[in-house]
């Protein structure tokens, strides 16, 4: 009797690790799928003749990023790219604080379809959206302007911070406000010291969004930009086909810097109790 | 010094076309607990509002320790509230919620310390300053609601609903807990509910409300006993309600045609033959018997339609002569079945007439 316990127990503890293994192989895979593409990028910007079906490079070399940097400006080009999500990101922000209080606090007839309309330059194909953007804006001159570019990412940005910025508001509890009043608050006290804290993590958010879509966005760009408002993303893209691909590489490593700076930045900065508190109110 | 802590002087509040209060005067005394009951939609919130300054009332004039505060914006006046929702600001710790209105006051941060734990202290939640709202029962949230509302020792105190949003074993026991505190710290308060044994239970006394209007206005035992409308006997307590013609008056005793039933019930002042009058009768105050073991002009005979057990007492649905409905209970067991006939005693005493018609 004892002996048949164990066996099964046996039995069911190396079925439990076999499906343990099965798991751990498939997130392995899932994580080498993601991740090798941008291994294969970062030896690149290194390496040195790696050519056909070798492993790794035949040696190693900082010239590439001495390319990027000397030959192809991206300093400059790096100044441009932050420019340009800088001006979007005020923008965006500016446009969805009072449409995200509207959508997010009052009754609006018809709320659904403006969302909708809100979120149509993300449905349709980024390149169709371009191409009618790009017609208007050389009529106006923004072709190649600061400016201009933005605009043309604030299109795609600020549906994002409407969004968030109205699930923000919408959340904030309007009894939490009168309670405030009631204790004492007045208005311009109750908003540093209840609104202000509530909406924080949201506009933070938002605004990480829209700089992000900014940044890394390469088709608006593409039909907007001009000698004067190269971005990182299209130079890098623009070195391909210069045929450099060592270099690209090392711009693309270059790119994903502030991206992780941002990770890090969320990870560290944002409590993330607060941030859940200020997006569901209680 | 006023005699009244809050008055309301015929306040009005209009949204558009709806009239939410209309001319409402009340005047609550020093030390009172004054509860606005009524169901919803009668407009007990928004007269609350008005208090707080929410609202802006339309006509008349709203007055908290003699002064009027009509215009006085809602953080000028000194109250202390309590919430439904508990109303907590999330962001802060129990301890942060309690200290805010203290921190807008402007107090040293160990006088704000010493105050804190001493309203903790009285709601008994001392180890849990550091919590966060969401991690606490919502026992537990509304104790900080109310530590949050007295910190600051406001002149008065507003409940909204404070129990309406806790389990049923709970609210029995806050009941008590907020009625400790409030008869304790000598604080007037206004109490909003709906649900009338919790207006019984901790009022001095209660405002009914309908319709926008205040019904009537007494202690727990004036409303219960000798309420003023149909509305009333309706809205406190189970009542039947008897419509009937004055066929005669002898001295403390009023003869009532109901339907075609003769009903005995005490005179009231100025009853007069051929008067239609409203009369009710609580179902616990009438009394059953056997068919013939009691007699007497109040004796009605009936049979019994329906029977309920309800464990501590038992729901009869009487017939009497063809058609006129009455609710009797009774306490212990079933003592009657469906068809039975009985005696029915409708006590002269309780059997009280609300309203009478003009000549």
């Amino acid at each position: 009797m004892m002996c048949a316990i164990a066996i099964v127990r046996q039995s069911v503890r190396s079925i439990l690790n076999a499906k343990t293994l099965l798991v751990y192989s498939f997130l392995l895979g899932f994580l080498l799928y993601m991740v090798t593409p941008f291994l294969i990028i970062f030896f690149n910007s290194f390496g040195k003749g790696w050519y056909g079906m070798r492993w790794l490079p035949q040696g190693w070399t900082l010239n590439w990023y001495q390319w990027a940097i000397e030959v192809a400006d991206i300093p400059e080009i790096m100044k441009n790219t932050l420019v340009i999500a800088g001006i979007a990101v005020v923008i965006s922000t500016l446009i969805a604080l009072p449409t995200g209080w509207a959508l997010g606090r009052r009754h609006i007839p018809g709320k659904e379809l403006l969302t909708a309309l809100i979120l149509l330059p993300r449905m349709i194909p980024a390149i169709t959206f371009a191409l009618g953007v790009a017609k208007i804006f050389y009529g106006l001159h923004l072709v190649d302007t600061f400016l201009g570019v933005a605009l043309a990412h604030v299109a795609l940005a600020a549906p994002y911070a409407i969004l968030v910025l109205s699930a923000t508001f919408e959340s904030l509890d309007e009894r939490v406000l009168e309670a405030s009043a009631v204790c004492g608050a007045s208005p311009v006290q109750g908003f540093f010291y209840v609104i202000l804290p509530l909406i924080l993590p949201g506009i933070l958010s938002s605004i990480i969004f829209t700089f992000t879509t900014s940044y890394n966005e390469f088709t608006m760009t593409l039909m907007t930009y001009g000698p004067h408002t190269v971005t990182l993303p299209v130079r890098t893209y623009l070195a391909v086909g210069e045929g450099y691909w060592e270099v690209s590489s090392a711009m693309a490593v270059i790119l994903i810097i502030p991206s992780l700076f941002i990770l890090f930045l969320i990870q560290r900065q944002l409590q993330p109790e607060k941030l859940v508190g200020g997006f569901k109110g209680v | 010094m006023s005699d009244y802590m809050i008055e309301f002087v015929n306040v009005t509040k209009r949204y558009g076309d709806i009239v939410a209060n209309e001319h409402i005067t009340l005047q609550i005394k020093r030390g009172e607990l004054m509860t606005l009951l009524g169901p919803s939609g009668c407009g007990k919130t928004t007269a609350l509002r008005c208090l707080t300054g929410h609202n802006r009332p339309d006509e008349g004039r709203i007055l908290i320790d003699g002064q009027d505060v009509t215009d006085l914006p809602t953080y000028k006046r000194n109250l202390g509230m309590v919430f439904q929702n508990f109303a907590l600001f999330p962001h802060m710790t129990a301890f942060e919620n309690v200290e805010f209105p203290l921190r807008i006051r402007g107090l040293s941060q160990s006088k704000r310390r010493e105050k804190v734990m001493e309203a903790l202290k009285l709601v008994r939640l001392e180890g849990f300053g550091s919590h966060f709202p969401r991690q606490l029962s919502g026992g537990q949230q509304q104790r900080i609601g109310l530590a949050r509302a007295l910190v600051y020792h406001p002149s008065v105190l507003l409940l909204d609903e404070p129990l309406s949003n806790l389990d049923a074993k709970l609210r029995e026991e806050m009941r008590f807990e907020i009625k400790d505190l409030q008869v304790r710290l000598g604080i007037t308060a206004v109490y909003v509910t709906h649900d009338q044994e919790e207006a019984l239970a901790l009022s001095d006394r209660v405002a009914i409300m309908n319709r926008g209007r205040i019904e009537q206005v007494g202690t727990p035992e004036e409303i219960y006993e000798r309420p003023g409308s149909q509305f009333v006997a309706d809205f406190i307590g189970l009542s039947n309600f008897l419509e009937g013609t004055v066929t005669a008056v002898e001295g403390q005793m009023t003869y009532l045609a109901v339907d075609n039933l003769s009903l005995c019930v005490a005179t009231t002042a100025g009853a007069w033959v051929g008067q239609r009058v409203l009369a009710f009768v609580r179902p616990n105050e009438v009394e059953l018997a056997a068919p013939g073991a009691i007699s007497g002009p109040e004796v009605l005979e009936g049979v019994v339609e329906k029977t309920t057990y309800l464990g501590d007492k038992v729901d009869y649905r009487l017939r009497l002569g063809d058609r006129l409905m009455l609710r009797v209970q009774s306490g212990g067991i079933v003592r009657f079945k469906p068809g039975e006939h009985v005696a029915v005693r409708l006590p002269i005493g309780r059997c009280r007439v609300i309203s009478g018609g003009k000549p």
